[in-house]
Formats: C-alpha cells, structure tokens, sequence
C-alpha cells in the first residue's frame, strides 16, 4: 500500500471534522463564554468560602470549602421551605394553566368559533406584558385599600383577603397563570394547525362529534405539545421571582426567601456569593432533574418524546 | 412558558456570576490604616467624580466649582444606594471604577469597611480635628480610634408626627410616654374603630432599629478583633414585647408598607394618626397626604421612662472617599467643605431637604422657620433637640444587608400571626451570627 492511498481518506476525514466545527464557532464561542463559563464560574464558587485574617473586618482570601455551601443550604429551613412552597404552587398552578391553554386552544380550533384572530390574541396579550408591570397592575387590583375590585366584593358582603397569609401564594399563581396561559394556548393551538386534516376528516365522517374528536383524536395527537410546555412550566415554577418580588413591596407576607430564586438573589446582594451560588446550582439540578423526570415519565407512559 | 420570568431570574444570576468574578479574588487588597498618614494634595489640577442619589446636589457642586477652579468635582446622578448603587460601588472598587466620592448611609459605612472600600482621610486636610463641628453621635459612626472612614452629611433623629386635630377632638395630648401612646391607641380605637394609631412596616426594618436605638438596645458590639451579637437583647425585647402587643391587640395596622401609595391614602383619609418618623419625613406625609394640610404636629418622641429623653436614629448619610480614589485630600477638602460649610450646608437644606449632622447646619433660617402644613409649627425645633438625645454609641454590623433582611422576614412572620417579634429578635441573632461567621469574620457569641 502505497502511503497516499492511507493518507488521503484520512485529511478528508479530519478536513471534514474541522469544517463543522468551523461554522459551529459564532455558535460556540458566544455559548461558551455568557452561557457554560458563568455556569461553571459559579458552580465554581460554590465549593468555595471567605476566610479573613487579622483585624475586625480582616483582609479576605477565598479558600475552597468542598461542599460546606451545600450543607449550609440543605440545611438552611428557609431554603427548604422555599423550594416545597414553589413545588406546592407547582401542582396546583401548572396543571390549571394548562388546563386554561389547552380548553382555549381546543376552542380557537373548531370549526365554528368566531373572531379567531381577536381571541387568538387577546389571550395571548397578557404574556407579552412584562412580567413586572403584570405584578404591579395585579398588586393594586389585589390591594384592599386601592382596589376597586376588593371595594366591589365588599359592597356585596364578600371580604377576600388576596395578600393575607393564607391567599397570598394563589394570589400569585393567578398572575402567573394570566401571564402564560396565553403563551402555552400559541404552542398548543400551533401543534393543533399542524395536525393532518385527513385525520380528522375521517373521524368526523364516522361520526365523532367535536368533543369526542377534541379529546380522542386532537389531545392525544398533540401530547408532544403539551408535554413540551409543561416542561416549560414546571422550569419557569422553580425560577418564580418577579411576582413575589414585586408583590413583597405590598403586601407584609412575602420574606426575602419566598422563593428558592428570592432565596438566592437574596444571598448575592449580601455579598455573600459562595452560597448564592450555591443556591443556584442546587435550583439549577433541581429544575434539571423534574423535568428530564417529567420527560421520561411521559415519554413511557405514552410512546411520546 | 417562564420566558420573561427565565431572563429575570438569569439576569440576577448572571448580575450575581460577574460580581463573583469580581469579587474572589480579594486578597490583594490593603488595609486602608496603611494610607492614614500620607494624605497629601497632589498640587495642580484635580478632577473628582462624586456619585449621588437625590435631588439639588448639582447647586452645591456648582457654586464648589465655581469657587474652586482647581479641584473640579463631576457630579453623577445615580440610584439610592439599596436600590443598586452600593452594589456598583462594590463592583466598582474591585474593578477600579469606583468614583471619588460616594455617599454611605451610617447603617452600611461597616459593610464597605469590610471590602476595605473607603479611604481612611484622618490625616487629609482638617477631618481630623472636625468631629465638633457635627452631632456628636454622627463622628462615632464614621471613625473608629483616630481613623476616620466619612463625614457626616445628613440625619434622622426621631420625633412622633400625630393628627393633632384628632387627637384634641378626643382630649388627648402628645403622648409622652410609650405607655400613654399605647392607652391612646385603645382610647382611639374605642372612639373609631377605623383609626390605627400607626402602621408597623415590614419594610422598614431600620425604623425598628431606631426604635431599638431608643432603648439602648445596641445590636453589635466588639471585643479586640471579634464581632459581638447583642440583637436579642434584654432592651431590644422590651420594645419588641410592646410592638407585639400592639399588633396583637389590633391597635396598629399591619397590612401597610411604608412609603407605599396604600399608606398615603391611610394618612389622607384619617385611618392612620401618627408616625414615628425623622425630620426628612416632614416632606413624606405633606406629598401624600395633601388633604390634611395643617392637621398634623410634631412631638418629641414618647419615652420608656417618664421625665427620659432618649433618642434613636432613622436614616441619614455620610459622604466617603472611595479605597480607589486617587485624590483623597482633595476629596476630604471638598467633603468638610460640603458638610459643614454654612453656605454649602444651606444649599443642600433648601434644593435637598436634607436635615444636618452639622451642628451650625441646624440654625440654618430655612429650619428655624414654622412650616406651613404642620400648621405654622417650628418643626425643625424638636428634632433639633433630639439630635442632641440620640445615643452615642450604637454600632452597626458588619452584614447590616443580612441582618435587615432577617429582621424584615421575622416582622413579616410576626404581622402574619406566624411568630413574634420576640422571636425576630431571637432568630436575626442567630442568623446574624451565622452571616458573619459566613464572611470569614470572627464572633464571640
């Protein structure tokens, strides 16, 4: 064999390696650098803590500390509360959105409903309001001693207390659910445009009516859909952070570790970074791991992906 | 679904990774006792930069200028310093970005000691023979030995804003006791169900801590090198226990945030009658609550003992010169002469509203005069003299953001029914000590 015939095939194939990663580069680069590096910066951090030497305030150095963050969070009542308080507005909140996006979507789809594109969008309004404006908008509607609304219930004997103790976090999750209803009712109503019309044509001349055809033909062909935003939900319901963090500035019921983000956020601006880090990481795995879960439960309880 | 609330919670996130970069590496820092000593002007033409919250600061600097062609100072307008600034100036003074001079609330002066942010000017021009030009207590809170970290700019002494009108329908004078102001709040109570004789904030866990400065609570001490913890003291209990009993009984509301809209609708339409506030509160209550112009007084603050007269402090600012700076007696220069120049003091009362921690500041005519929403009354003339009864020796901690923030969380709990304020006290102890030892620091607790 002559040593051309070996050394040709294999610059192609190593020209062909470098290539794609070539035009993967504009990619990469940015990706690395404002997305991986942060993240390993602060996975980085958390192993780490303060020491201070001589004098009441001291000369600091950073020292690692393995996973002592780690224990100081799992250990941290606050923390811990926060993150069951999110999984507890989780269960209730994401399956009543996508209960709201689902049932809206259905009903954009049939054949008769009327103003399509009025309700389409007057749905999804909300979502493009920022999420800080829809906090402060619902504050003040919520707000006994502002609100029309809560003036209105009174007049009628009602006294609903929406930022006490007991409401506040449903308070919440009603403005969250205002907020991406609108959002998920757009993915779920694209996934229902896309399904084959000879599908359904079919069913509707043996005789499905539109309920049956909705939820024996439509919801079971669009599962991926749904899936897809209840990963989006079940992620965005451990990062909640603007709502609570607008309303605290209200209502006397939220601490600063309403949430496991507040929990973190709250930590940082204390300076106290090793274990804000920390604290992100942990609600990082613990995003990570509900929703590959929720994936994988999907993907063998009924065939989807 | 989370896209807006995602970028949000990555924005903080990615906010906290870059203060991280610029935060680890904090072992080359000097300890700015080092520099006491060689503070020199650096003859010719110096250019100052002077970060500011609040309005009117630009006449004070203009007329500097004006006066003094050859240190120039460039003022920015930029956030109060919770509401970002102090973070930027954290940032900043790892990066070398730090401006010249930045204002420091007293409560936060510890809080950038511990980054070895601010310059120690005791030997620049004059500061260090200029503690009796200010209110005594101010000097303690900006020095420490004969090192000196700020000057003193402002302050918040405390006094009882009441509805006088309200209070004279019902027979009542200005309470002058704690005891009386709380048989008031029953008495009112009693007569309109509506009133509250004040809100108690969760937000405002500084003005709590004023009411502790009150009572001679000290919630830090220090012992050589080492950080004492005395939030869940004996005195502080003592006004927690009082508060609690009055959120119990009802007699204050709990459901108000201070400085919220919400509040100024209670003050305007009768439901709220008195405040425990600091003379720049004046302007506060006039803004929102215009309906009740000429219906408000001021009294000294209610004691724990008849015949006291104790004081505590809310609020109020020093002026430091950044570690970074690299003019510190020019900016020392420019800081006494902001501070307690008659002139330059009277600029920032009129265009600021500012009340003084300069001593000659507070016979300054615009704080001599009766002002008309509280009815032509002298004002200014009672806070004058609780300036003079604040306590001396309070000490702020080195975490003060953490220890805020516990005590805001307890409050919020206790306002809920879900604990006490006895028991915020109790766990801002415990937590605090924890954030401290977090930080490296030493603890004798």
């Amino acid at each position: 064999m002559s040593a051309s015939v070996v050394d040709a095939p294999k610059r192609r194939r190593l020209g062909s390696r470098i290539a794609p990663a070539a035009f993967l580069l504009p990619f990469l680069i940015p990706f690395l650098l404002i997305f991986i590096g942060p993240i390993g910066y602060a996975v980085v951090q958390s192993l780490q803590k303060v020491e201070r030497v001589a004098g009441l305030f001291g000369t600091p150095t950073t020292v690692w500390a393995g996973f002592a963050q780690y224990q100081r969070a799992l250990s941290d009542s606050d923390f811990v509360a926060s993150i069951m308080r999110v999984l507890l507005f989780g269960v209730i909140q994401v399956p009543v959105m996508m209960g709201i996006a689902l049932l809206v979507a259905l009903l954009l789809d049939t054949q008769s409903a009327r103003l399509k594109r009025f309700h389409r969008l007057a749905v999804f309004a909300p979502y493009g309001i920022p999420g800080v404006v829809a906090a402060l908008m619902w504050g003040f509607l919520y707000d006994p001693r502002l609100s029309p609304i809560v003036s209105g219930l009174e007049a009628v004997g009602l006294h609903p207390d929406f930022l006490g103790t007991d409401h506040i976090l449903w308070s919440i999750a009603n403005v969250v659910t205002w907020t991406y209803a609108g959002y998920n009712m757009i993915i779920i109503y694209a996934a229902l445009q896309a399904l084959p019309s000879d599908i359904l044509e079919a069913a509707s001349i043996d005789g499905a009516r539109p309920l049956r055809l909705a939820f024996h033909i439509k919801v079971p062909l669009i599962a991926p859909a749904l899936v897809l935003t209840a990963v989006f939900s079940i992620i965005g319901t451990l990062q909640l952070f603007t709502e609570p963090e607008v309303l605290k500035t209200i209502t006397t019921t939220i601490t600063s570790t309403y949430t496991p983000t507040m929990a973190s956020y709250s930590a940082a601006s204390a300076n106290d970074y090793s274990y804000a880090a920390a604290l992100s990481v942990l609600i990082a795995g613990v995003s990570f791991v509900l929703s590959f879960g929720f994936l994988r439960f999907t993907t063998r309880w009924n065939g989807t992906s | 679904m989370a896209k807006i609330r995602r970028s949000v919670a990555l924005a903080a996130v990615l906010t906290g990774a870059i203060a991280l970069a610029s935060c680890s590496s904090g072992t080359s820092t000097t300890t700015s006792s080092d520099s006491a000593s060689s503070c020199a002007p650096a003859g010719g033409k110096v250019d100052l930069t002077f970060w500011n919250w609040g309005t009117g600061m630009d006449k004070a600097v203009d007329l500097w200028n004006e006066k003094n062609p050859d240190i120039h100072v460039d003022l920015k307008t930029v956030p109060n310093g919770n509401a970002g600034t102090y973070q930027n100036l954290f940032n900043g003074l790892k990066a070398g970005t730090a401006p010249d001079i930045a204002p420091i609330e007293y409560d936060t002066v510890a809080s950038f000691r511990l980054v070895n942010g601010l310059k120690d000017i005791s030997g620049c021009a004059d500061v260090g023979t200029s503690a009796s030009k200010f209110v005594d207590w101010t000097w303690s809170q900006v020095s420490e030995g004969k090192n000196v970290f700020a000057v003193p700019q402002d302050i918040g002494p405390l006094g009882l804003y009441y509805r006088k009108d309200i209070f004279d329908k019902y027979g009542l004078a200005a309470p002058t006791t704690w005891q009386e102001y709380y048989d008031d709040a029953v008495k009112l109570k009693a007569a309109d169900p509506s009133y509250e004789i004040t809100h108690f904030s969760q937000t405002d866990p500084n003005w709590f801590t004023g009411l502790l400065w009150q009572n001679s609570a000290k919630l830090f001490g220090t012992q050589g090198d080492k950080w004492q913890v005395s939030i869940d003291s004996p005195q502080a209990q003592e006004v927690a226990a009082y508060w609690q009993k009055m959120i119990d009984q009802k007699l204050v509301s709990t459901d108000l945030q201070g400085f919220s809209e919400a509040l100024s609708k209670a003050w305007d339409t009768d439901k709220v009658l008195t405040w425990v506030s600091a003379p720049w509160g004046w302007s506060t209550i006039r803004d929102g609550a215009p309906d009740t112009s000429g219906k408000w007084a001021v009294a000294p603050i209610p004691q724990w003992k008849a015949g006291d007269t104790a004081n505590g402090n809310w609020g109020g600012s020093s002026t430091a010169v950044m570690a970074t700076s690299k003019h510190p007696y020019e900016a020392a220069k420019f800081l006494l002469w902001l501070n307690s120049d008659p002139e330059a003091v009277a600029i920032l009362i009129k265009e600021t509203g500012i009340y003084p921690a300069s001593k000659a500041g507070a016979d300054d005519s615009a704080l001599t005069s009766g002002v008309e929403f509280y009815g032509g009354q002298k004002i200014f003339d009672t806070f004058k003299t609780a300036a003079a009864q604040v306590n001396n020796d309070f000490t702020w901690g080195p975490t003060m953001t953490d220890t805020y923030r516990f005590m805001a969380d307890g409050i919020a709990n206790a306002l809920a029914g879900k604990g006490t304020l006895q028991d915020t006290l109790k766990d801002a102890q415990a937590k605090t000590i924890d954030s401290i030892k977090a930080q490296g620091l030493q603890v004798v607790n």
